[in-house]
């Protein structure tokens, strides 16, 4: 592990020293090389997990989850350039730091063997996040956004913190390899039902569940190209990853306490997917959509059955990759038009047809079209969850229509229809922002081929 | 060398770290309410009537409600120097261009309906003063053929005007003396006149809870990019777009850039200055690159008079032969009027001040001359106000410019822009929304007859 985390570490050092005109190069090109060390954690034996040390262990379920998150830091590096071009050198370096050392807590979170050292790095990747939000963004709803982001998961993960303490005089110890085996059935009792409240409530607000999903719009819209790929790829997914590791711990209550929490799943993929609908701004739009491809998650961390732990983790890495795309492409039309609104920048597919190409693309995979990972993850979740309980079908049924209501209407509005006056002279596509689609493509599809590598640990 | 002031910059940190323990007097966020939002999706230059009538229909025909975010810049909330309130307010259809006869039916479909379009809940319905006396165009032995063929025009669009004789206007207004007169036309329906200031109440007030963001400011630059392309005919030209508009706030040296995707140019008077602002017109003249917008200030000059013995109620909007104009305004006898000087009277534009001297040698002659009572009257008070003079074809300009890709104008109407503003704002907004007209047909005023040279030339401009 620290094979990775070592040369993460010294990137900062990396940016602060080069010269200005080699900043993004250097940077860009030895994270995606690091990202390429972490393909090695896929070759998992099939009954245990790849333990590098005490602190730090690969799991099926982290190693996708890795490789994504080192995967996503080039990309991010990528899309950055055009907006901070006017800043000046200091302050591009200061963004690269915090990107970097968002990158290095997130590996540590995903890879780390005890659920401290895990809820330390959890929270301590608020703050990177933050200041990215608050000092980078775009306009002055930002400092709302911040303050939301930032206490909807502070006082969703505060009870987390007691719980664990708890945990931890109770059991011994709370290393994930050790307490997978020493874990007893949870008695029913009031203090308990509190217990599983505390400790889930942390990662439903990460998620986010339907009622509490209010910071995800504020944030995802506010933040810059890179604070908004790393929070819809990676940040949602450290929710989802939490849940699945947390819940070993809180059988058999899950059972009956998994209700309210499904129903509002079910009931909210559906109301976010129609307020996707009536979205006029691109960039909340897909911040809608991520929240409503999450519930899905949750049900499917709630069902706790074999396939449906499959369909989470394939959902968490697809979504990952398919929002960050759809980022990026709304960053592509917002850096030439200086706006967001979806009807001012129509008939895009005359102007920038390749670029119409990776958005058909982005929008496919969006409405889960076979055969990507993408409907393999919303397959097995529907799957399991119509076997949970037969009614469940009409809702998700409901839900992946709307959905791809919504995602065509995203592609239709932007790239089809007349072409209107005030964008036609948009600066062609920039070889950097084709590559940048490419790259979030090709993982994307090329998983199709053998997704068996990202099913997870149950698979 | 960094080390240098060391002591210096101690002693800032120091300060600074001060300043914001609890208990010091500095605060991080000062009141910013009056600067304009840092970003937004169409900028409007000019919160007179067209302005707002472009805000409002944005607002009206965007698609799903609360789309797109509008700004209105106005450099002078009092609006003292605005066209549109130092108006006389008429409307009238009868021009000599069918998209103005157009133009104008649609507006007074407007007027005559405002409380359905403007009404905005829990606020009095508006009451604009329409009086609907309609306009009588007289014409000499010279334009009697002109007023003919435009009568014929007008009738064709809709318009309802009717041809008199010199009896025929005798009998009718017997206050008239038809001597010199050939042929008259009057608008027996859809003319007259109103309150202009009601209106751009009304407009500001349906815009204001519409959503539309107002600001008081004045534009001072525009940053944009530019693109080299070259036409089908090998010409080079420089495609620009704005992305950012500097609006500066009064009395101050402070400015707010806003970020916008649209720009439209609905300053009226100063239309000019703010196309220069943009870049429209450097080049090379003749080329498209260096045709600059032709909108200038006029100053025009209104009186106000009292003769009691004038004419009555039924007095519709008299236009006469000469150019000179008048109409009833309310009901002490009081009359309004004036006339156009010809090009080489045109009065200074740098200030409004009024010249009597032109009332009692240009304006009072003929006008008594028409009518014989008005040769006894007190001129009560006079104003001047500013036409948005487009000295190409005394037409609109309305559109999007070839070449600054997302500025549209709704400028130039030379003094009938307060009749057609609702119409015109229709279009613009279709124009932006939908990217062609598509109520009224307006493609011979957009920009590019400047360059290709084709006039809308309007004949009958008071």
């Amino acid at each position: 592990m620290l094979k990775i985390i070592l040369p993460t570490m010294m990137l900062i050092p990396l940016a602060w020293l080069s010269k200005y005109n080699m900043i993004w190069i250097n940077t860009t090109a030895y994270s995606m090389l690091i990202s390429l060390i972490s393909l090695t954690y896929f070759n998992q034996s099939p009954d245990n997990n790849l333990s590098f040390s005490l602190l730090f262990f690969a799991d099926s379920l982290s190693a996708p989850l890795l490789t994504l998150t080192t995967w996503l830091l080039p990309l991010m590096l990528m899309a950055s350039q055009h907006h901070l071009s006017k800043e000046t050198l200091i302050r591009k370096k200061l963004y690269i730091t915090m990107l970097i050392t968002l990158q290095l807590l997130l590996i540590m979170t995903f890879t780390s063997t005890e659920l401290i050292m895990f809820y330390i790095l959890f929270e301590a990747t608020l703050m990177p996040t933050l200041i990215i939000i608050t000092r980078w963004g775009n306009q002055t709803e930002r400092l709302n956004a911040g303050l939301y982001f930032l206490f909807y998961t502070l006082v969703g993960s505060l009870p987390l913190l007691i719980a664990l303490l708890w945990t931890q005089n109770n059991l011994g110890t709370l290393h994930l390899l050790v307490i997978q085996f020493w874990v007893q059935p949870l008695p029913n009792t009031w203090s308990n039902t509190l217990l599983w409240l505390a400790c889930m409530m942390a990662f439903m607000v990460k998620m986010p569940l339907y009622g509490l999903h209010l910071w995800l719009p504020k944030a995802h819209v506010e933040a810059p190209i890179a604070g908004s790929m790393v929070l819809a790829a990676v940040l949602l997914k450290l929710g989802g990853y939490g849940m699945m590791r947390i819940t070993m711990l809180l059988n058999p209550l899950t059972n009956h306490m998994a209700y309210p929490f499904m129903m509002l799943s079910l009931w909210g993929m559906i109301m976010t997917s129609s307020i996707c609908l009536r979205q006029t701004d691109l960039k909340s739009l897909i911040a809608y959509s991520s929240v409503s491809h999450m519930a899905l998650v949750i049900m499917a961390v709630l069902i706790q059955s074999p396939w449906s732990y499959t369909g989470a983790t394939a959902l968490m890495i697809a979504h990952g990759l398919t929002s960050s795309l759809l980022f990026c492409l709304a960053n592509s039309n917002y850096e030439r038009i200086h706006s967001r609104t979806m009807i001012l920048a129509r008939g895009l597919q005359m102007l920038l047809p390749l670029m119409a190409a990776w958005w058909l693309l982005a929008s496919l995979t969006n409405l889960a079209l076979p055969p990507t990972i993408n409907l393999v993850g919303e397959l097995f979740v529907v799957m399991a969850s119509f076997s949970w309980s037969n009614i469940t079908i009409i809702l998700l049924g409901i839900n992946i229509t709307i959905t791809a209501l919504y995602s065509l209407f995203m592609l239709i509005t932007t790239q089809r229809g007349k072409l209107t006056h005030h964008i036609k002279n948009v600066n062609p596509s920039f070889t950097r922002e084709n590559s940048l689609m490419a790259l979030h493509l090709l993982p994307l599809l090329l998983l199709s081929l053998n997704p068996k590598i990202i099913l997870g640990p149950i698979y | 060398m960094p080390f240098s002031d060391w002591n210096g910059k101690m002693s800032e940190i120091k300060k600074k770290i001060q300043s914001f323990l609890p208990g010091g007097a500095w605060t991080q966020l000062h009141d910013t309410s009056y600067l304009p939002p840092e970003h937004s999706d169409v900028v409007i230059v000019g919160g007179g009537v067209m302005g707002l009538s472009v805000a409002y229909w944005l607002k009206r025909l965007e698609k799903p409600r609360g789309a797109i975010r509008v700004l209105v810049v106005e450099r002078d909330h009092t609006y003292s120097q605005a066209s549109t309130v130092l108006s006389v307010g008429g409307i009238r259809q009868q021009f000599s261009v069918p998209e103005n006869i157009q133009l104008s039916l649609f507006s007074f479909d407007f007027l005559r309906n405002i409380n359905e379009y403007l009404a905005v809940v829990d606020d009095p319905p508006l009451d604009i003063q329409f009086n609907p006396s309609g306009y009588l165009l007289l014409a000499s032995e010279k334009g009697a053929a002109v007023l003919e063929s435009n009568v014929r025009v007008q009738r064709q669009e809709g318009a309802k005007v009717c041809l008199m004789s010199p009896e025929q206007l005798r009998n009718k207004f017997p206050w008239i003396n038809p001597e010199g007169v050939a042929l008259a036309s009057y608008g027996m329906e859809h003319e007259g006149w109103f309150d202009p200031w009601s209106l751009l109440q009304g407009l500001r007030r349906k815009a204001q809870s519409m959503g539309v963001l107002f600001c008081q400011g004045e534009v001072t630059r525009f940053v944009s990019s530019s693109s080299h392309v070259e036409t089908p005919s090998g010409e080079e030209v420089t495609l620009k777009r704005v992305h950012e508009v500097h609006v500066k706030i009064d009395h101050s040296l402070e400015y707010q850039p806003v970020e916008c995707a649209i720009v439209i140019n609905a300053a009226g008077a100063w239309s000019g200055q703010i196309a220069e602002l943009a870049g429209v017109g450097k080049g090379p003249p003749g080329t498209l690159q260096g045709t600059k917008l032709p909108v200038e200030p006029r100053k025009r000059y209104v009186y106000l008079w009292n003769c009691p013995q004038g004419p009555g109620l039924e007095t519709p909007f008299v236009i006469d032969a000469s150019g000179a104009y008048f109409r009833r305004e309310g009901l002490g006898n009081n009359y309004l009027g004036g006339c156009s000087p010809t090009e080489e009277e045109e009065p200074d534009p740098e200030n409004l001040e009024v010249d009597h001297e032109f009332f009692q040698d240009k304006v009072w002659p003929p006008l008594a001359q028409r009518v014989p009572a008005f040769e006894s009257l007190k001129v009560r008070s006079a104003w001047a106000g500013y036409y948005d003079y487009n000295t190409f074809d005394q037409n609109g300009v309305v559109g999007p410019h070839p070449l600054v890709v997302n500025m549209y104008f709704a400028t130039g109407f030379s003094g009938h822009g307060l009749q057609q503003a609702p119409a015109v704002g229709r279009a613009v907004a279709e124009m932006v929304l939908h990217g062609n007209f598509q109520t009224i047909n307006l493609r011979p005023f957009l920009f590019n007859r400047f360059h290709l040279g084709e006039k809308v030339q309007e004949h009958n401009i008071i």
